[in-house]
């Protein structure tokens, strides 16, 4: 009876609350009208930007440093950031291609032999503090990569400069670049021809900071370079390797060493959540369209729906059919792009001693003809990117625009279908016993290899293989190292060089594994990396693209497709299968 | 007493040791962390490879490793705190620190609210054991509990965020909906209060009357965008609880108590109004000093009025103090929300611990703090009260058993007096233990939250750190929730001890 009397007395409170809540509602409603002039933010006029914001992720990982060219703090994570903040002579654009960037300046390849490449930086280029940008920026860009300072114990030298090329370029000009103090205009001398000179960074840091925050005058940096004074340059290495990095998250580096050359600069960074890009107002060049560009650190798997929230404007998220559909469940209001990445999968036969396929020609032939590689893309890789196709060639991409030309005159197309009578036959040819047992070593967790080890076991078993699925979680520890494989199965992502494949197929190629050795790879390798004509670079790659696929280096399987997806207001979005990745041309993105 | 502590904690230390030894051990072995770099074709490779193993020490051997851990570890006991660097070269301590405070603020809330929830609607389903409602919690509990909560965080990212954006937009509740939620509420409280039939009836139609009322008023006067409570509602309200709280703590009939918290309630009042100035913009630190004297405030009025009954007086008036401070600054956000709308048109976000360069008052940023740990807390609260309720439920039902109990109730004590003073308070004292040992378990996060929410924090370094198979911040997550739980393990011990008479030696 008590708590039924309070019941009543609960009803009553209850139903006053209830027109007393109402009275006080209209106060919110004059309070909101009051407020609403102060949300809106000062514009940034000066620049030419809007003051819009535009949300992109990447991934979860934290932005790591102005400096990304120590090796720890090296990853696309880190490098996405800061492209759009530091600016260089040449751009991947949306078919991975190498541009020359004019708003930075030209690049001109002046003589052919020797080597001479000039560099035009532009008259009105400047460091987001008023200094020029000139050869001296050049010059101790290339120091970095010059100079050591004694050896390990192992006899290798250990770098002056903690950067991550190592003495790449260094040992290919040896000279450095050449040019007055303070001028625009330098020329680089390379010893033997180089094919990637393009790729070449020559400008990253900022000289006049480093020379500075080391306690030396840039003159005498400059005449230490040129000396190869390595006690002088102690200090500026010493600067170079820990000042402009960030190892607290959160800490944006001090503005007035974290120098901008590009239309962006850093804004503010909140550790473990995002970083945000503003305009650098002291940029030349055309300044960006959005005013505030904003990475959020967010794991792949949370993209789809942040997209469609609005959380996140640009997403490039793991490209899996569950990510398709939900995106294409949102509707028109987010924009889908699939491409194809620069990672490629392939199967590589093992020519080492003791493995099944390694002796017999015929056995590698069986082995091509029963590998279902359309099947393969047409379970795995379609359902992502309906345009996908199988990749017949190992040095370019089928979204490369000379792919249909080196591909038709160096594979006929012959292992295209599956063929398991002629897989037969050829194993009968062979002479060996069956079943012939082939161990496929990939690393593990890796469901989409698991499958396709699967898919290739159900076809090439038929022909008389025992294919044995060998995937290990040291695969690249312990098996791949050792040679202790059949058949590896894994993928390359490709850098956008030329010559990078020289490192794998070579004979004594760092990156060659399997113990390939072929004569005519070899100069055809030589002939590619000693010209600079384009013409006879395509020649030779189809050479190489011929004689391994005649001699069963491997077999290409696939590239990884990717996926984007945007906010369909936001104009000038376009995905690009580079390391650049979908932000390559943010500046150019406008709601 | 100081000798058994001391034991306790050097046995501690050197499971500490031993464990932190295995973790190492078993982390550096846990894959391998260069796999990333042999896929590349990039022709600085070999830098790169070096350059990696030079960071994470990778050519010395594993004594060595753990040795330079333990040495850098060691540095804490006298100021020199090194836990080394991840592998991209960022300070592990400097990391820790951000992790642990977003962990904090991740799951305190969630853990307190799961405790209040959990033992609250324990001690209800003991109340009403076997009756419909409580096999529906039951139930209920069970399915919370078994959430995966990969895909419970994806609906409620669904239906909390995207869905709930898209109709705070333009806010609509119609007859049909505001009738299907009275309904099922007024269905759900008349499980809860039980009694006969008339009453049943009576509860349910009066809640359904209510809030299918309210939804619709409030949708009428556009009350969900441009809300706002008002002091009267803030004093009513706090006056009912103050009432409400004598009536099931001390019984109405303890006149001075009750005097005391609507005294308090007064004071309150005046002081609701006095502050408005000052909590225009105000700053944590002024509110944690307003919070103090609102308790203090408390604390005095019982004093005064207390009499006979001047600790309990106190101690209800500390609480009616804070609860009402409580409601001022709820008004306040609430009062905010229609700004902080214009700032934020879609309120709730699906990542991140706050949204990137937001610019609001000390208010609208509350409010977007809260908003942003809704969606987690809502779910780390749902799996974890299940626990909670459950192990009340049953401590609960067996001290309705005891014989002192059914002493209490044969002297003629009522139901409330039995509940409250003799039943809850001993049925409280295996909690203590889950409650302890849940605290250290909320330092070391929740990975899958974290993870699904975007937060960066312990969960989410651990799993990175494992990933990369890199030791440094694996262990630093380690020493925080090892520490945690061997000294909340301990402080579960000598709670118990001090609760329970009986086991004190």
């Amino acid at each position: 009876m008590k708590i039924g009397t309070m019941g009543k007395g609960v009803a009553l409170f209850a139903a006053s609350t209830l027109a007393l809540a109402a009275c006080t509602s209209d106060s919110g409603d004059s309070d909101e009208t009051s407020e609403s002039p102060t949300a809106a933010a000062t514009s940034e006029a000066a620049t030419g930007s809007n003051d819009d914001t535009i949300l992109v992720s990447v991934g979860e990982d934290e932005w790591a440093g102005y400096n990304n060219m120590t090796p720890a703090t090296y990853s696309t994570y880190n490098s996405v950031i800061n492209d759009r903040v530091r600016e260089t002579f040449t751009y991947f654009d949306e078919e991975s291609a190498i541009q020359i960037n004019e708003e930075f300046g030209n690049v001109e390849l002046v003589s052919e032999d020797p080597m001479i490449v000039e560099y035009t930086i532009a008259e009105d280029a400047v460091w987001s503090d008023g200094t020029p940008i000139t050869y001296d920026d050049a010059l101790l860009t290339w120091a970095a990569q010059k100079f050591t300072d004694g050896e390990n114990e192992d006899g290798t030298p250990i770098q002056l400069f903690d950067h991550v090329g190592g003495i790449d370029y260094g040992e290919r000009v040896v000279e450095g670049p050449q040019g007055e103090a303070g001028g625009k205009t330098f020329t680089v001398e390379y010893t033997n021809p180089y094919p990637d000179y393009l790729l070449t960074t020559v400008i990253d840091l900022p000289a006049h900071v480093a020379a500075e925050q080391s306690g030396v005058s840039l003159e005498d940096m400059a005449a230490a370079i040129e000396a190869e004074d390595i006690e002088a340059l102690r200090p500026v290495a010493e600067f170079w390797n820990t000042g402009w990095l960030s190892p607290t998250p959160g800490e944006l580096p001090d503005p007035a060493i974290a120098l901008s050359s590009g239309p962006y600069t850093y804004g503010s960074w909140e550790a473990g959540q995002s970083l945000t890009l503003v305009p650098n107002e002291n940029y030349w060049g055309t300044a960006p369209a959005t005013g505030n560009l904003t990475f959020r650190f967010a794991a792949a798997d949370t993209h789809v729906q942040a997209l469609q929230n609005g959380d996140l404007n640009v997403i490039e998220p793991q490209a899996t059919v569950d990510t398709l559909d939900q995106l294409a469940a949102i509707g028109d209001a987010v924009t889908v792009g699939t491409y194809d990445t620069l990672i490629w999968e392939h199967l590589d036969i093992n020519f080492k001693e003791g493995a099944s396929l390694a002796d017999s020609q015929e056995l590698r032939e069986a082995f091509a003809m029963c590998v279902p590689r359309q099947l393969i893309v047409d379970n795995l890789i379609a359902p992502m990117n309906p345009e996908a196709g199988i990749m017949n060639a190992r040095e370019v991409f089928p979204f490369e625009s000379d792919y249909e030309e080196i591909v038709s005159a160096s594979y006929d197309g012959r292992y295209d279908e599956v063929d398991i009578e002629g897989a037969a036959a050829k194993i009968a040819e062979a002479g060996v016993s069956e079943p012939v047992q082939v161990r496929i070593g990939y690393n593990t967790p890796n469901p989409r290899r698991t499958d396709i080890v699967a898919l290739i076991k159900d076809s090439c078993d038929q022909a008389g293989f025992e294919i044995v699925d060998n995937g290990n979680a040291d695969f690249f520890g312990v098996d791949l190292t050792a040679g202790d494989f059949d058949v590896a199965l894994y993928a390359w992502s490709g850098s956008g060089q030329i010559t990078s494949g020289q490192n794998i197929y070579a004979s004594d190629g760092a990156q060659n594994v399997t113990g390939y050795v072929n004569e005519d790879v070899d100069a055809a390798w030589d002939a590619l990396t000693s010209t600079l004509d384009p013409e006879a670079q395509k020649e030779q790659t189809i050479i190489i693209e011929k004689t391994l696929w005649d001699s069963l280096f491997g077999i290409p399987l696939f590239a990884h497709p990717g996926v984007a997806a945007w906010d369909s207001t936001i104009q000038n979005v376009i995905p690009t299968p580079s390391q650049s990745g979908i932000v390559w041309n943010a500046e150019e993105w406008v709601r | 007493m100081t000798r058994y502590i001391l034991r306790r904690l050097a046995i501690s230390f050197g499971v500490l040791f031993v464990g932190s030894f295995l973790m190492y051990i078993l982390t550096i072995n846990s894959g391998d962390p260069l796999e990333d770099l042999r896929q590349s074709t990039a022709s600085n490779r070999d830098v790169l490879i070096q350059g990696r193993i030079d960071t994470m020490g990778l050519d010395l051997p594993w004594y060595e490793r753990y040795w330079g851990w333990l040495t850098g570890v060691a540095g804490c006991f006298y100021g020199a705190c090194d836990l080394g660097t991840d592998q991209s070269g960022t300070d592990v301590l400097s990391m820790l620190q951000q992790s642990a405070s977003a962990t904090l603020r991740l799951v305190t809330i969630a853990t307190f609210a799961a405790i209040i929830i959990g033992i609250i609607v324990g001690i209800l389903t003991a109340i009403r054991q076997y009756s419909g409602f409580d096999y529906v919690v039951t139930f209920l509990t069970f399915l919370f509990f078994s959430l995966p909560v990969f895909w419970a965080a994806v609906l409620l990212k669904e239906y909390g965020a995207i869905r709930f954006n898209d109709w705070i937009a333009d806010p609509q509740i119609s007859v049909l909906q505001a009738v299907i939620v009275g309904v099922l509420l007024g269905f759900i409280l008349q499980g809860i209060m039980g009694g006969d039939m008339k009453r049943r009836l009576f509860t349910a139609g009066a809640t359904a009357v209510f809030t299918i009322a309210a939804l619709l008023y409030f949708t009428y006067v556009g009350w969900w965008r441009s809300p706002a409570l008002g002091p009267v509602i803030v004093i009513l309200v706090s006056a009912a609880f103050a009432v409400g709280l004598v009536a099931l703590i001390a019984g109405l009939g303890k006149k001075r108590v009750l005097y005391s918290t609507l005294t308090t309630v007064g004071i309150g009042s005046i002081l609701y109004f006095a502050l408005q100035p000052l909590l225009a913009e105000p700053n944590w630190w002024l509110l944690l000093g307003l919070f103090v004297s609102a308790v203090v405030v408390g604390l005095v009025v019982g004093y005064f009025w207390g009499g006979y009954s001047r600790g309990q007086a106190m101690a209800l008036s500390a609480v009616t103090a804070t609860f009402m401070a409580g409601m001022t600054f709820v008004d306040h956000l609430v009062y905010a929300w229609a700004g902080f709308l214009e700032l934020k048109p879609r309120p709730i976000s699906t990542i991140g611990a706050s949204t990137p360069n937001f610019q609001g008052d000390f208010w609208e940023t509350t409010l977007d703090w809260g908003t942003q740990l809704i969606l987690p807390s809502i779910l780390l609260t749902l799996i974890s009260v299940a626990t909670y309720s459950r192990y009340t439920r049953s401590s609960m039902l067996e001290t309705m058993n005891q014989d002192y109990v059914r002493t209490a109730r044969s002297k003629g004590l009522s139901e409330r007096t039995v509940i409250t003073k003799h039943a809850f308070r001993n049925a409280l004292i295996p909690i203590t233990t889950i409650v302890a040992l849940d605290f250290a378990a909320l330092i070391g996060g929740a990975v899958i939250t974290e993870t699904v929410f975007g937060w960066k924090g312990m969960g989410a370094m651990f799993r990175e750190g494992l990933t990369h198979v890199d030791p440094n911040p694996v262990m630093a997550f380690f020493l925080v929730t090892g520490t945690a739980a061997v000294i909340m393990n301990l402080v579960a011990d000598l709670a118990y001890a001090s609760l329970d008479p009986r086991i004190r030696r």
